[in-house]
């Protein structure tokens, strides 16, 4: 029953269903072509899990699917890298044996009082203002009541009616695989609480356990308006958000660890219907392919009970993601609100800014994505480049710093996404572990360009420079590398080269014109590869042709 | 209504017992940056707002008498029908009295975020090791090396 439901769900969305196809064929020319776009966008980070079979599409799905719009909000939990927790001087490091970190404060016993880390303020200042919104000067905690294991105190300390941010919004570029296109999605509001605890299901199931070391730790809410239509725009928004704390630095927005939460409302409406539909809340997102492929599988059920009429089977629920089953299944139903009984945190002050603090702040940002993207479309590098380049901040720092010594922009930006890429992608380092520093990848494009070493050589001298280090000009000269542009020299290796091969001149003079690769390839080899490619050509064909 | 009347009650409680033991530093980083000016305040006009709403325009007669029943389940305590019967008037006293602050007239009143907005108490980003964690530790009802033991739970409320 629950196959063929999903059977059916996924038959109706046609379109999206090219989508991934088309998606995944140009992912494979791409590889083909050595042209990297390797983890270049939020949907390629990781490799897919194969889809469940379907691919049958009908008319009447088409049309289902064309009727109906969806619409996405997203909340997200962004983990603070402070050193400290929240309210307390516990150290927080991903992985540290549970329970080790935590004190009177985050353990919740009584009589412990709140401090507030003036850390917390200044990254959410800068979350805050990087997105565009008002920031409130004078903003507060609240208490919001709920009982459950890993939450010490019976409540979270959070903000409820006075965020520290509200308003604004992100913009960003769609891959150029799922037809480009600039987005601006609205933020509702951000604003500062506190983790809970982590909490583990025994084995035999017969008892939870908890870990407090993440209780206490700072997070920012950052709710988006209901502005997204697809499981992809909604990815692409969370992409953009761990981007943007990541070139804040903010928080490492390291989804496996956490660090960056999706919890996604998705509800569907016949098209030209200014009401929402019912919405659902989909929780276990740790993937921005999980985002986008757990919203398209919601939207695809959603639609498909509307197109039967059975709208009113939709309720409001909150929804468990099963990355292995690829679908979406109940985790609870709501019944109503949950009462959280919010009160002013009494334990704290008010949160004051004063403008001259915020605009330290302001000042103080790094060029934002949006920005960067901008500035490297108008340096005329295409929008396939620009999002690879922008992608990575440690990325666009390298290759801006490659810039900045001068290097051409286009050669400076193949060479990034093409070889360096590639080895950087099989040996498993960013761009900040490998030895090649932006100055020696500068030189060497300024090497090839300026006819030193050829571009074959080239290659070869970044390899020695990603692995080992060093300098190109060092490297040159150690390994007599230099481009032979002297025409007398390489004239004296072509002669060579038809002394030695009678036959297969004789073949080629015979009319079989394609030997000239091999002969080429032979002058090449015996030169080293040091030969300039254009001279030796010219003077090869010369040669080969001058008695015929 | 009730949960509402709850809610002051423990904001009252809570802010009771003041022991400073715990309170590593009070060490007061951005003390100078409390000249702001209320013009500048942005308030939020939520779906949510309801402790806002409370504080300033309802009137005492839409204060509903306690359901304590209810009360005592959203707090997770056992009260016997006797209990319940017991604490019904001694809650309504207390609603009663916050019904009298509410029909003080604030229309002509801008909204105070905070009472004690102009200290603020910060502490700086650094890290402070617990020194008594082995005692805390120990003071748990059900743990076992390393985690705190606690009945099986599925979902949340």
């Amino acid at each position: 029953m629950m196959a063929s439901t999903i059977f059916r769900s996924i038959q109706n969305h046609p379109l999206l269903l090219y989508q991934t196809a088309l998606f995944r064929r140009k992912n494979g020319v791409f590889y083909c072509t050595m042209k990297s776009t390797e983890a270049q966008t939020a949907t390629q980070e990781k490799q897919k899990p194969p889809l469940p079979k379907i691919m049958k599409q009908t008319k009447t799905s088409d049309k289902f699917s064309k009727d109906y719009e969806a619409v996405i909000g997203i909340e997200t939990h962004v983990q603070l890298n402070t050193l400290t927790k929240a309210f307390c001087g516990c150290p927080y490091n991903y992985g540290s044996p549970p329970n080790t970190s935590v004190c009177p404060i985050c353990m919740g016993l009584p009589g412990a009082l709140p401090v507030l880390n003036s850390k917390v303020i200044e990254l959410a200042v800068k979350v805050g203002l990087a997105l565009n919104s008002k920031l409130s000067l004078n903003s507060k905690f609240d208490r919001k009541q709920y009982f459950y294991p890993d939450l010490p105190k019976g409540y979270q300390i959070s903000q409820f009616d006075v965020p520290i941010a509200s308003g604004g919004y992100i913009d960003l570029d769609l891959p150029v695989e799922f037809g480009g296109g600039h987005r601006r999605f609205g933020i509702t509001r951000v604003h500062m609480e506190e983790d809970a605890g982590k909490l583990l299901h025994s084995e035999n199931g017969s008892y939870s356990q908890v870990d407090l070391n993440r209780a206490g730790v700072p997070l920012l809410e950052i709710v988006s308006e209901p502005d997204m239509r697809t499981g992809i725009e909604a990815a692409e928004y969370a992409a953009e958000l761990q981007r943007l704390v990541r070139y804040l630095g903010v928080s490492n927005g390291n989804m496996q660890e956490g660090s960056l939460r999706c919890d996604v409302n998705v509800s569907v409406r016949p098209i030209g219907q200014a009401q929402f539909g019912t919405k659902v809340e989909i929780k276990n997102l740790n993937s921005f392919s999980s985002v986008s492929r757990a919203i398209d599988f919601e939207i695809s059920r959603q639609v498909l009970l509307h197109s039967q009429g059975q709208g009113d089977q939709i309720t409001q629920e909150t929804r468990l993601w099963e990355e292995g089953a690829q679908k979406t299944v109940t985790m609870r139903k709501k019944e109503g609100l949950a009462d959280y009984r919010y009160f002013p945190e009494p334990d704290l002050p008010g949160v004051i800014l004063t403008k001259e603090y915020v605009n330290s702040i302001l000042d103080s940002l790094p060029e934002l994505p949006e920005v960067k993207r901008r500035r490297y479309e108008k340096m005329g590098l295409s929008m396939q480049d620009v999002l690879f380049l922008a992608n990575d901040v440690n990325v666009a720092e390298f290759f801006d710093a490659t810039i900045a010594k001068g290097a051409d922009v286009k050669l400076a930006a193949n060479w990034i996404m093409g070889d360096i890429a590639a080895y950087m992608k099989n040996e498993k380092l960013t761009i900040n572990e490998i030895k090649l520093i932006p100055q020696e990848l500068a030189e060497l494009i300024a090497s090839i360009k300026g006819g030193t070493i050829s571009g074959k050589i080239g290659k070869e001298i970044l390899f020695e420079l990603l692995a080992k280090g060093g300098t190109v000009k060092g490297l040159i000269k150690e390994k007599d590398l230099v481009q032979i542009v002297d025409p007398v020299e390489i004239e004296k290796i072509v002669d060579k080269v038809l002394s030695e091969n009678p036959k297969q001149l004789e073949q080629y003079r015979g009319g079989k014109t394609k030997l000239q690769g091999y002969f080429a390839g032979q002058v090449m080899k015996l030169s080293k590869g040091k030969a300039n490619p254009g001279l030796l050509n010219k003077i090869l064909l010369e040669k080969l042709n001058a008695q015929s | 209504m009730g949960s509402r009347a709850l809610l002051m009650l423990k904001g009252v409680s809570s802010i009771a017992p003041k022991n400073q033991i715990f309170n590593f530093n009070c060490k007061s980083s951005r003390s100078s940056n409390s000249s702001f000016s209320f013009s500048q305040v942005v308030i939020n006009h939520n779906k949510n707002n309801k402790v806002r709403r409370c504080s300033t325009t309802t009137t005492q007669s839409s204060l509903e008498p306690p359901d304590v029943s209810r009360l005592a389940e959203t707090a997770r305590i056992s009260l016997t029908p006797s209990e319940v019967e017991e604490f019904a008037p001694k809650i309504q006293q207390v609603i009663d009295w916050f019904g009298q602050l509410q029909d003080v007239d604030l229309h002509s009143i801008e909204p105070s975020i905070r009472a004690d907005t102009e200290d603020s108490n910060l502490r700086d980003d650094v890290p402070e090791t617990f020194e008594n964690r082995e005692s805390m530790i120990a003071a748990v009802p059900s743990y076992e090396e390393p985690y705190i033991k606690v009945p099986k739970v599925l979902n949340k409320e």
